[in-house]
């Protein structure tokens, strides 16, 4: 299964300049995804990180691989997530093995640990061709939208 | 010692190991959620890493029946068999 653009919006609740998936290029089941997320050098943050010299900071490729994450959580729990809940990122534990630069396909999988109701364990990396970049165990929670 | 004893000691280091709640709180019928500040997030967690050890599946209704040590480790009996 492959998810366009448009699909995703339908998914994660973050836009631009925060959206970091463009397409989701497999869809194991509810066990798996993975995703892409084109770097092309455009994006704001590279103009101070760093002048001169741009490298996607740490932080923002977990904030892809938890948006890959969202979208394995709508893969095991639809009628949850169609109803637009807060997720929110509880802890990661991550590790920046290489640098990310403009012109980079970031590749991003991730693989259910846990994912209940209210809560998931997932396990991403983030790749490069078929060097890993990153990797992390994230844990996060999901609370209805009160504004709902 | 009972092996249900052996359990309960490695559920507890298991428990510890994902909360850093020292070992000689976690008595075995101490509720962990409302006496020792475990919330769902690390529920999630100590559940994660149960599965991984014991390689079991724990399903979703039954975890919010667990509250305690004695509990898990009655779940893991159950689930090991």
């Amino acid at each position: 299964m492959k998810f366009d653009l448009e699909k995703i919006k339908s998914i994660l609740p973050q836009r631009e300049p925060f959206l970091f998936v463009d397409e989701v290029i497999e869809a194991e089941g509810n066990s798996r995804v993975v995703a892409v997320k084109n770097i092309t050098g455009k994006e704001d943050f590279f103009k101070g990180h760093f002048p001169g010299n741009p490298i996607m900071p740490g932080v923002l490729i977990v904030e892809a691989m938890a948006q890959a994450s969202i979208i394995l959580y709508y893969l095991c729990k639809p009628e949850i997530a169609q109803n637009h809940p807060n997720y929110y990122l509880g802890k990661t534990n991550a590790e920046f093995i290489a640098p990310v630069f403009p012109g980079d396909r970031l590749i991003l999988e991730a693989n259910r640990i846990k994912i209940i109701d209210n809560a998931g364990v997932v396990e991403t990396t983030a790749k490069v061709g078929d060097k890993i970049v990153a990797k992390a165990t994230l844990i996060f929670g999901i609370k209805p939208n009160a504004k709902k | 010692m009972p092996k249900d004893s052996n359990l309960e000691a490695e559920i507890k280091e298991l428990v510890s190991g994902v909360t850093a709640i020292p070992i000689e709180k976690l008595k075995s019928d101490v509720d962990i959620f409302a006496e020792l500040g475990v919330d769902s997030l690390k529920a999630i967690e100590i559940v994660a890493a149960f599965e991984r050890r014991y390689r079991v599946v724990v399903p979703e209704k039954e975890i919010p029946n667990i509250r305690t040590v004695k509990q898990i480790a009655d779940m893991a009996a159950k689930l090991i068999k």
